[in-house]
């Protein structure tokens, strides 16, 4: 059975060495790849540098693009799970196995590692070090609203509607190597995997404050993006069905 | 069909185009229509782009040959002044082309990400292959070293 990480990156030199490091501790039978997404800077020598495979987008494509160039990869390489996960050092790569240990012994098709969920006790001797996650009031209800309508649309409670911490099997990588939204991707592919019948399940993780960089989020955007996310929700409500993938 | 044209060029007068408008209509139609075969010409613009405009540079020439079309035209959309029929009609069919425009840019965007995506995967690829001949030679040279 074999695994790949991905990693999608944007300018975050500063971190990917870090996030390699980590999930090779943590998961050491799984195979890297860090897609960078037309970085500016050293991410892709870097990681490079690190000794791990590096799929370089031409130019930037925006998060949608770089996660499905993993699944791509996962899928035509013939690995059986993938898990992906940020790399500005937000997400600890012991909670990414915890998330895939989920999808080998076949609970669920796709599972989503969440911030909200109720709280699970770190595995002893994984604790993460760092500070813990905590989201701003603008974030909180822009969660909030989004929570509510995908659990409308998809009759099943999601907490995390964006979390970018996933483990996936086969059937995931086929349907979203094939149809994955560029503008909106973590909520629009929760959305197509539960209308297209895959279990998806949700785990409570620990995250981490970011290290660097800063949240792409301003007020004006975090409207913006709302009010993207909720057309993307009711025109997916009408996507036709895609003929069942081979089970 | 000219006995049936007839009619509507002699409404002219009704339609408050004078000869002068109508001439400078005509002129700027064959001039646009000219202006798209160079382009196409000179592979500034596809064909299958063309069609549209040049079914509206075919409209604009027919509308100064034939004034009572449009009053045809605004009678059937129920407007009683042609002029506001002329650019209703204009302004519809402008957005309907900038919406076409956005449908083409859309598929295109997809797939220049498509693109980008396969790019990028043989990139990957092209690393892996690397460094397995790059390990293959280091290898190569460890063994001859061992057997000198």
């Amino acid at each position: 059975m074999r695994t790949l990480v991905f990693i999608p990156a944007w300018n975050e030199e500063a971190s990917v060495d870090a996030v390699i490091a980590d999930v090779r501790a943590h998961l050491p039978g799984a195979d890297i790849l860090v897609v960078d997404d037309g970085s500016t800077d050293t991410t892709t020598a870097r990681a490079q540098a690190a000794g791990v495979l590096v799929a370089t987008l031409p130019f930037n494509q925006g998060l949608g693009a770089a996660l499905q160039t993993g699944y791509l990869w996962a899928l035509r390489q013939g690995y059986d799970f993938c898990a992906h996960l940020d790399a500005d050092g937000q997400h600890p790569a012991a909670e990414v196995a915890r998330l895939l240990t989920e999808v080998r012994e076949d609970r669920a098709d796709l599972v989503i590692g969440s911030r909200y969920a109720a709280q699970a006790e770190p595995l002893p001797g994984a604790e993460p070090e760092g500070e813990d996650y905590k989201a701003t009031l603008s974030r909180r209800i822009g969660i909030n609203v989004f929570r509510f309508i995908l659990t409308l649309a998809t009759r099943q409670r999601f907490t995390d509607t964006t979390s970018g911490m996933r483990a996936a099997n086969r059937r995931v990588m086929k349907l979203f190597s094939e149809s994955y939204s560029p503008d909106f991707a973590e909520i629009e592919s929760l959305q197509l995997a539960v209308r297209e019948g895959l279990r998806v399940e949700e785990v409570p993780v620990r995250m981490l404050e970011r290290t660097g960089g800063s949240s792409f989020l301003t007020p004006l955007r975090s409207a913006f993006f709302i009010f993207k996310g909720l057309i993307v929700i009711l025109v997916g409500l009408f996507k036709p069905r895609r003929a069942e993938a081979e089970r | 069909m000219t006995a049936l044209l007839a009619p509507l060029a002699a409404q002219a007068d009704h339609v408050s185009l004078t000869a002068q408008t109508r001439i400078i209509a005509a002129a700027l139609a064959i001039l646009f229509m000219v202006w798209i075969l160079d382009l196409i010409r000179r592979d500034r613009l596809q064909e299958r782009y063309s069609v549209v405009w040049f079914v509206a540079g075919l409209a604009m020439l027919a509308g100064a040959a034939f004034p009572g079309l449009l009053k045809f035209v605004a009678d059937l959309m129920g407007v009683r002044d042609t002029n506001v029929a002329l650019f209703s009609i204009v302004l519809l069919l402008l957005l309907g082309l900038a919406l076409n425009f956005s449908v083409i840019m859309s598929r295109q965007a997809a797939q220049i990400t498509r693109l980008a995506q396969e790019r990028a995967i043989e990139r990957a690829r092209e690393q892996a292959a690397r460094e397995a001949l790059e390990k293959q030679l280091d290898g190569d040279a460890g063994s001859k070293r061992a057997e000198g």
